[in-house]
C-alpha cells in the first residue's frame, strides 16, 4: 500500500469513529476527532522521514482501463511526492490540527457533521498533494469542493449561502477548465501521468493555449485578480476555524498548481508568458495592498492581505530562477501559517468581543494584552520582518525577480512599503488604539488556545531564523524545475 | 578574544526573553536586574573584543544560514576596528542607560516590557554591527527599527506616542527599500553579499561605474532613512516621544548613527563613486543646517536635542562624504557620548520638573546642581569648546571637507557649527540660568535626581570630555591609524592641524555662546525680533519647513485615494463585471429550468430531438465514434 | 416485396407512435401510441429474419418475446393510470407534474 495511500487516506479513521459515536456525546466527539486529526500528521512525518532517507515513496497501481487497441486508455492510481508537495502534505496536517482544536472551540451547532466534513476535506487536500496522476488529482481536487461548499454554507455568517455559491460558481468553473486541459492532455498524450506528460512534446499553440486555460483555473484558485471576489466573500463568511485551513493551504493549491503543471509542464510556454504572470502579480500586490488600506474589517482586510502575498508568489514564478521559485515555495508554505494564525485570533477576538470592525476594537492591548501581542507579532510577520517566515520569501522572492525583469521588481517594492503602511494600521489601531472596548471580564488568550498560538508561531519563527529547515526540502523540487526551464 | 564576539549579543536577548517571561509586577526588581547584568556582560565581551582586535587583528567566522541553488548566504561576525569600536559605543551606552533606566521609569506598571524591549534592541543593534555581509546587516538593520518602534509607542495609550512609532518605522521602512534594492543589485553584480567580496568587486573593477553610483545611492537612501537626514529626518522629532533613556540611546547614539555606520563600512563601494560621494556630502551638509535652524526655535527640550541629532549627524555623513573616513566616524563616537550624556541629563531635568516644555524651566541651577553640570558639560562638548571631545572631531570633519575643495559645503558646515554653538546655550541658559522662575510652589518639589541616575551620566561626561583625545593633530592620530590598520581599501589622509581652522571655530563657538548669553541671560538683544519681522519664516520653522505637512498633503493622501479608488473599482467594475456574468448565467438557467417542467411527454421531445442532433451530426462526420 | 416496403411501414408507425407518446393529453391514448412504437419495433424485428444479412428464425421469436413484454407492461401501465385515476380523478398528462424540479 504504501505510506502515502496511508497517509492520504488516514483521516477515515477519524470518520468512521465519529461515525461510530452517537451526535448527543459531544465532548467525546471532539476529543476523537482532535485525536484523529493527529494521524495525518504522524504519518506525514513518517513520510518526512522517508523522503529524506532517500527511500521510494511512489506508488503505481492500474486502475482504470478503457477503449479498445487503438483507442486504449489507462488511467493509473498514482501517488507520489517531491520535495514542495511534501512540505505542503506536512502543512496540511499541521493546520488541520490546530484547525480542529480551534473549531471545538468555537464551532457550536453541529459539530459531529463540522468534524467530519473537515475530515473529507483533508483527504481531498492530502489526495491534491500527493498524486502523481492529472485523473487523480481532478478527483482529490472536487473532493476538496464538496465539503469546503457545506461546510460554507451551513456554518457561516450572515451571507453564508451567497458566500458558499460564490465560492461553489467560481471553483466550478476553475476546475471545468481544469478539466478540459486533462481532457485535451490525455488525449494528445495518451497519459495523465505528470511525467508522460511533461516529457511528451505538444505543439507550441497547444501547450501556449493549455498553459493560458491552466493559468485562469489555478489563477481562480490562487486568487489572480479580477478572479478574486469569491475568495473575500469566504475569508468574510465563512467561520474562521475554516478559513485557517481555506486560506492556509487550500488556497495554495492554485499556486503548488501553477509551478507543478504551469512550469512543470509547459516550460517553454511559461517562458514566453512569464511578464504577463509578473504584471498579474505585480496587479495583485500592489492593488490587494492598497484595497486593504482603507478596508474597516479585519477579516476583509486580511483577506486583500493575502491576495497582495499571493502576489509575491506570482512574482517568484515568473521571475524563473532559483531563487524565486524558492522564494514563491517559501511564501506559500510561510504565507499558510501566517494567514492561519491571523484568522484564529480573529477567531479569538470575534468569539470574546463579538465584532471584527477595526474601529469597534481599540484598546485591545488593555483587555487582552497577550492577544494584541501574538497579533502585533504575526503583523510584524506577515509585512516581512527579518526573523519571521515572512522576510525570507520576500527576500528571496525580490532577489529572484530582480534578476529577471528589474523595472517590475522595482515597482514592487512599493508593495513592501505598502504592506507596512496597512499591517500597521490595523494592527496598531486595534491593539493600542483608542479605547473603545470598554467590555470587562473578557478572558484573554488561555488553555487550550494556547495550542494553536505556539504551534503556528513556533513555526513561523522556526522557518524564518532557520530557512534551511524548510529549504532543504523544496530545494529538490526548485531543482527539478530549474533544470526543466534549462536555467 | 575576537572570536568570542558571536557571544555578545545573545547576553541583552537573554534580557529579552527572561523579561518578557517574567514581566509580572513581582519580577520587576529582578528585570531592572537581569538587564543591567546581561548588557554589563556584553560590554565586558566587547571591550574584550576591543582589545583583541588591537592585538591579533581581523577576524571573521560565518556559518551558513541559507541556500538558493549554488548561493549561500551567511551569517556570522567579522571583527575590525570598526565594528569593535561600535560594538563598545553600543554596549558601553546600553549599559549605562539600562542602569540609568532603573532609576527614571521606577514604579513604572510595564517595567519588564520595557527592559525586555530594551534588551531586543541592544541585542539587534549589537549583531547589526558585527554583520560580515549586507543581509544579516539588512535584516538586524529592520530588527533595530522593530526595537525602535516598541520603544518609541511604549507609552502607546498617547495617541502622538501612536502616530509617532508608526511614522518612524514607514519612514524608515522607505529607506529600507532603498537597501534593499541595492543589495540585490549587489548581489547580480558580484554574486555575493559578503563585505569583502563586494569590495574586491569594486576595487577589481568588476562592476561598471554607473552601477556602482545606482546602488551606492540605494544603499544611502536606506542610510538616510535610519540616520534621518533629509528628506527621511522628520521621524527622529517625533520618536521622542519615546522614554528618554530610549532617546538616548536608539535616537542619540546607537540606531541613528547606524546609517553613518553603514556608509563607512560600505566605505570602499561609496568612494569608487564620485556621484554618490558628492551626493552623500550635499545631503550631509544641507541636512546640518536646515536642522540646526530648525533647532533654534523649538520649545521641547527634547525636540531640541533631536534636531541637534539630526544635524549632527549630518555632520558625519558631510565627512563621509567627503572622504573623511576617519572624521565620521570620530564624529560618531564622541558624538554618542556627548549626546546620550545631554539625553540622560534632559530625561533627569524632565523627571524632576515634569515637563518637556523649555518655558515651564528656568533657574533650575540652585535646585539641581549635579544635572546642570553634567548638562553643561554635554553642551560644551556640543558647541565644540576647546579641549573638549566635540572640538576635535568637529574640527576634523570640516578639515576633510576643505581638503575636499567643497567650499560651499564647508561654509556650511561653518555655520552650523555656529548655529549648534547658539541654540545649545539657548537651551542652557533657558532651563537652567534663565532668571524666571519657577512658582514657588512647583520649585519645591524639583529634587536633584537619585544616585543611579547621576552616576551614568558621569561616566559619559568623563568620556564627553575625554574622547576626544584618541586622535589629535597635538598627541597623535591614534584612531585613524588604528582605524585604516584594519581595513586595507580605506587610504589615510596625513593629519594636519591647520592652525587657522582651529582658530575660527573656536571663535565661531565662542560667539555663538555669547550671542546666546546676550539674548536669553542678559537679555540685551531681543529674540523675538526676527519672529515678529518674519512672522510667516518663524511660522516655518517651527514647523519643520513643513516637511510632514507636504507628505501628509502628498503621500498619505496619494495611498489613501489609491485604496478608495482601487474599492471603487474593486465594488463597481470588477464586482459588476462578475454580477453580470452571474445575471447572464441565472438566465440561461432560468430558461434551461422552464423545459424541466415534470412533463414525461417534454422530456421525452427532448430526448428525441437529442437523439437527432447527434444522428445529424454522426452522418455528416461519417462516423459515430 | 423487398425489405423497404416493411422497413418503411414501420418507420411510419413508430413516427406516428412517438408523436402521439409526445403530444397526447390523455394518458391512455399515449400508452398505446407507445403499444404502436413496440409494434414498430417488432415489425422491423420480423422483417429482418426474414430479409436480413443472415435469415433465422431468432428475430420472430424474439418478437413474440417483444408482444409479451409489452402486454405486461401495458397492464401495468394501465394499473398505474387507475390507481392514479383514483387519486387524483384525471388522465390528463398534463397535471401528473410532480416530478417538476
Amino acid at each position: 500500500m504504501g505510506w502515502l495511500t496511508l497517509l492520504v487516506f488516514s483521516p477515515i479513521v477519524g470518520i468512521v469513529l465519529l461515525l461510530l459515536v452517537p451526535s448527543t456525546q459531544a465532548k467525546l466527539q471532539k476529543r476523537i476527532a482532535v485525536i484523529c486529526s493527529i494521524l495525518p500528521l504522524i504519518m506525514s512525518i513518517i513520510v518526512y522521514q522517508q523522503f529524506h532517507s532517500g527511500a521510494d515513496l511512489s506508488i503505481r497501481v492500474p486502475w482504470i482501463s478503457f477503449g479498445q487497441y487503438p483507442f486504449s486508455f489507462f488511467v493509473e492510481y498514482e501517488l507520489g511526492v517531491s520535495g514542495f508537495s511534501l512540505v505542503l502534505l506536512l502543512l496540511t496536517a499541521v493546520l488541520m490540527i490546530v484547525s480542529m482544536v480551534t473549531a471545538t472551540m468555537q464551532i457550536k451547532k453541529g459539530w459531529k457533521q463540522y468534524a467530519l466534513l473537515t475530515l473529507l476535506l483533508e483527504i481531498g487536500i492530502l489526495g491534491v498533494f500527493a498524486s502523481q496522476n492529472l485523473i487523480l488529482f481532478f478527483i482529490f481536487f472536487e473532493l476538496t469542493l464538496v465539503p469546503m461548499f457545506l461546510l460554507i454554507g451551513k456554518w457561516g455568517g450572515m451571507e453564508k449561502e451567497r458566500a458558499a455559491y460564490s465560492y461553489l460558481l467560481y471553483n466550478g468553473i476553475g476546475s471545468a477548465i481544469l478539466l478540459i486541459v486533462i481532457i485535451v492532455l490525455f488525449a494528445n498524450v495518451g497519459s495523465t501521468n505528470y511525467e508522460a506528460i511533461a516529457n511528451a512534446s505538444l505543439s507550441t499553440e497547444l501547450s501556449m493555449g493549455l498553459l493560458i486555460s491552466l493559468l485562469i483555473a489555478f489563477g481562480v484558485k490562487l486568487p489572480i485578480v479580477p478572479l478574486h471576489t469569491w475568495m473575500v466573500r469566504v475569508h468574510v463568511q465563512a467561520p474562521p476555524a475554516l478559513v485557517m485551513i481555506h486560506a492556509g493551504v487550500l488556497l495554495k493549491i492554485g499556486a503548488y498548481g501553477l509551478m507543478q503543471f504551469g512550469i512543470g509542464f509547459f516550460p517553454a510556454s511559461f517562458q514566453d508568458i512569464a511578464p504577463v504572470v509578473a504584471i498579474l502579480g505585480l496587479v495583485n500586490l500592489l492593488y490587494g495592498a492598497c484595497i486593504a488600506f482603507v478596508q474597516k474589517e479585519l477579516r476583509s482586510l486580511f483577506a486583500y492581505s493575502s491576495i497582495s502575498h499571493m502576489g509575491i508568489v506570482l512574482l517568484g514564478i515568473a521571475a524563473m530562477n532559483e531563487a524565486g521559485l524558492q522564494g514563491a515555495m517559501f511564501q506559500t508554505i510561510s504565507h499558510g501559517l501566517i494567514a492561519a494564525l491571523v484568522f484564529f485570533l480573529i477567531g479569538v477576538v470575534k468569539e470574546k468581543t463579538e465584532t471584527t470592525y477595526i474601529t469597534r476594537l481599540g484598546g485591545l492591548s488593555r483587555t487582552m494584552p497577550l492577544t494584541a501581542g501574538v497579533l502585533l507579532a504575526v503583523g510584524l510577520a506577515s509585512l516581512g520582518l527579518p526573523g519571521m517566515s515572512g522576510f525570507v520569501s520576500e527576500f528571496m522572492t525580490f532577489l529572484g525577480i530582480f534578476e529577471s525583469m528589474p523595472v517590475i521588481a522595482a515597482i514592487g517594492t512599493i508593495g513592501i512599503i505598502l504592506t507596512a503602511a496597512y499591517i500597521l494600521r490595523a494592527v496598531m489601531d486595534i491593539t493600542f488604539g483608542k479605547e473603545v472596548l470598554a467590555q470587562q471580564g473578557i478572558a484573554d488568550l488561555q488553555g487550550k488556545e494556547w495550542i494553536p498560538v505556539s504551534i503556528m508561531l513556533g513555526l513561523i519563527l522556526l522557518i524564518g531564523v532557520f530557512p534551511t529547515s524548510l529549504t532543504h526540502s523544496i530545494q529538490t523540487s526548485v531543482e527539478a524545475i530549474v533544470l526543466r526551464i534549462g536555467g | 578574544m575576537t572570536q568570542i564576539a558571536w557571544i555578545i549579543p545573545f547576553f541583552p536577548l537573554m534580557t529579552f526573553l527572561l523579561c518578557f517571561i517574567f514581566q509580572k509586577r513581582e519580577w520587576h526588581h529582578l528585570c531592572s536586574r537581569v538587564g543591567i547584568m546581561t548588557t554589563g556582560l556584553a560590554l565586558i565581551g566587547s571591550i574584550t573584543v576591543l582589545i583583541g582586535q588591537m592585538i591579533f587583528g581581523n577576524s571573521e567566522a560565518v556559518i551558513s544560514w541559507l541556500s538558493i541553488g549554488d548561493t549561500v548566504f551567511s551569517i556570522g561576525y567579522i571583527v575590525n576596528p570598526l565594528n569593535a569600536l561600535m560594538l563598545v559605543i553600543v554596549s558601553l551606552v546600553s549599559f549605562l542607560v539600562h542602569i540609568y533606566s532603573k532609576g527614571y521609569m521606577a514604579g513604572e506598571e510595564r517595567l519588564g516590557t520595557f527592559y525586555a524591549y530594551l534588551g531586543f534592541f541592544t541585542f539587534a543593534m549589537l549583531a547589526l554591527v558585527l554583520s560580515p555581509n549586507l543581509l544579516q546587516l539588512y535584516m538586524f538593520w529592520e530588527l533595530v527599527g522593530l526595537g525602535s518602534f516598541l520603544l518609541i509607542g511604549f507609552y502607546f495609550h498617547k495617541a502622538e506616542a501612536r502616530a509617532a512609532a508608526k511614522k518612524a518605522f514607514l519612514m524608515t521602512r522607505v529607506g529600507d527599500v532603498g537597501l534593499l534594492i541595492g543589495m540585490i543589485l549587489v548581489f547580480w553584480q558580484v554574486g555575493s553579499l559578503e563585505f569583502s567580496a563586494i569590495f574586491q568587486a569594486v576595487s577589481g573593477g568588476d562592476m561598471d561605474s554607473g552601477m556602482v553610483t545606482l546602488v551606492a545611492l540605494l544603499i544611502f537612501i536606506g542610510a538616510v532613512g535610519k540616520s534621518g537626514q533629509f528628506p527621511l529626518h522628520s521621524w527622529l522629532p517625533d520618536a521622542m516621544e519615546g522614554p528618554t533613556p530610549v532617546s538616548a540611546l536608539i535616537h542619540a547614539a546607537t540606531m541613528v548613527a547606524a546609517g553613518v555606520y553603514l556608509v563607512a563600512t560600505l566605505f570602499p563601494l561609496f568612494e569608487a563613486s564620485d556621484t554618490a560621494m558628492l551626493v552623500v556630502a550635499i545631503t550631509g551638509a544641507f541636512t546640518a543646517i536646515f536642522a540646526a535652524c530648525i533647532a533654534i526655535v523649538q520649545t521641547d527640550i527634547k525636540r531640541v536635542l533631536a534636531y541637534s541629532t539630526v544635524s549632527q549627524l549630518g555632520y558625519m555623513m558631510l565627512a563621509l562624504g567627503s572622504a573623511g573616513y576617519v572624521a565620521g566616524v570620530f564624529h560618531l563616537t564622541t558624538h554618542a557620548f556627548f549626546k546620550a550624556l545631554l539625553f540622560l541629563a534632559a530625561g533627569s531635568v524632565i523627571h524632576a520638573a515634569h515637563t518637556q516644555l523649555i518655558g515651564e524651566m528656568g533657574g533650575l541651577w540652585k535646585r539641581m546642581k549635579g544635572t546642570g553640570w553634567l548638562f553643561l558639560i554635554g553642551t560644551l562638548a556640543i558647541a565644540g569648546m576647546p579641549l573638549f571631545s566635540g572640538f576635535f572631531s568637529k574640527e576634523e570633519v570640516l578639515l576633510a571637507v576643505w581638503k575636499e575643495e567643497h567650499y560651499v559645503l564647508f561654509t556650511l558646515g561653518l555655520i552650523t557649527a555656529f548655529l549648534t554653538a547658539f541654540y545649545m546655550f539657548r537651551l542652557f541658559f533657558l532651563v537652567f540660568m534663565s532668571k524666571k522662575i519657577i512658582p514657588y510652589k512647583r520649585r519645591k518639589k524639583i529634587f536633584e535626581s537619585p544616585r543611579v541616575m547621576i552616576l551614568p551620566m558621569v561616566v559619559l561626561a568623563l568620556l564627553a570630555v575625554g574622547a576626544g583625545y584618541i586622535h589629535t593633530g597635538w598627541f597623535g592620530p591614534f584612531l585613524g591609524e588604528w582605524l585604516a590598520s584594519g581595513n586595507e581599501y580605506i587610504t589615510l589622509h596625513p593629519h594636519e592641524g591647520a592652525g587657522w581652522l582651529m582658530a575660527v571655530t573656536t571663535l565661531l563657538t565662542f560667539l555663538g555662546i555669547w550671542m546666546a548669553y546676550l539674548m536669553y541671560q542678559k537679555e540685551k538683544l531681543d529674540r523675538n525680533y526676527l519672529s515678529e519681522a518674519f512672522p510667516g519664516v518663524y511660522e516655518a520653522v517651527l514647523n519643520g519647513f513643513f516637511v510632514d505637512v507636504l507628505y501628509q498633503r502628498t503621500v498619505v493622501f496619494a495611498t489613501k485615494c489609491l485604496g478608495i479608488v482601487g474599492t471603487w473599482v474593486e465594488r463597481y467594475v470588477i464586482q459588476g463585471i462578475l454580477h453580470f456574468i452571474e445575471d447572464i448565467t441565472i438566465l440561461v438557467t432560468k430558461l434551461a429550468s422552464k423545459l424541466q417542467n415534470g412533463q414525461v411527454q417534454t422530456y421525452g421531445a427532448m430526448v428525441g430531438v437529442g437523439l437527432v442532433v447527434l444522428l445529424l451530426i454522426g452522418l455528416m462526420q461519417g462516423r459515430f465514434f | 416485396m423487398t425489405v423497404h416496403a416493411f422497413l418503411l411501414l414501420a418507420a411510419a408507425l413508430f413516427a406516428l407512435g412517438l408523436f402521439g407518446a409526445l403530444t397526447k393529453r390523455n394518458t391512455v391514448i399515449v400508452l398505446i401510441c407507445i403499444e404502436l412504437m413496440l409494434n414498430a419495433v417488432n415489425l422491423n424485428l420480423v422483417a429482418f429474419s426474414k430479409f436480413g444479412v443472415n435469415p433465422a428464425i431468432t428475430g420472430q421469436i424474439f418478437s413474440l418475446f417483444s408482444i409479451t413484454v409489452a402486454a405486461a407492461e401495458a397492464a401495468v401501465g394501465l394499473a398505474i393510470l387507475i390507481a392514479l385515476y383514483r387519486n387524483k380523478a384525471t388522465v390528463q398528462v398534463e397535471d401528473m407534474n410532480e416530478m417538476k424540479g
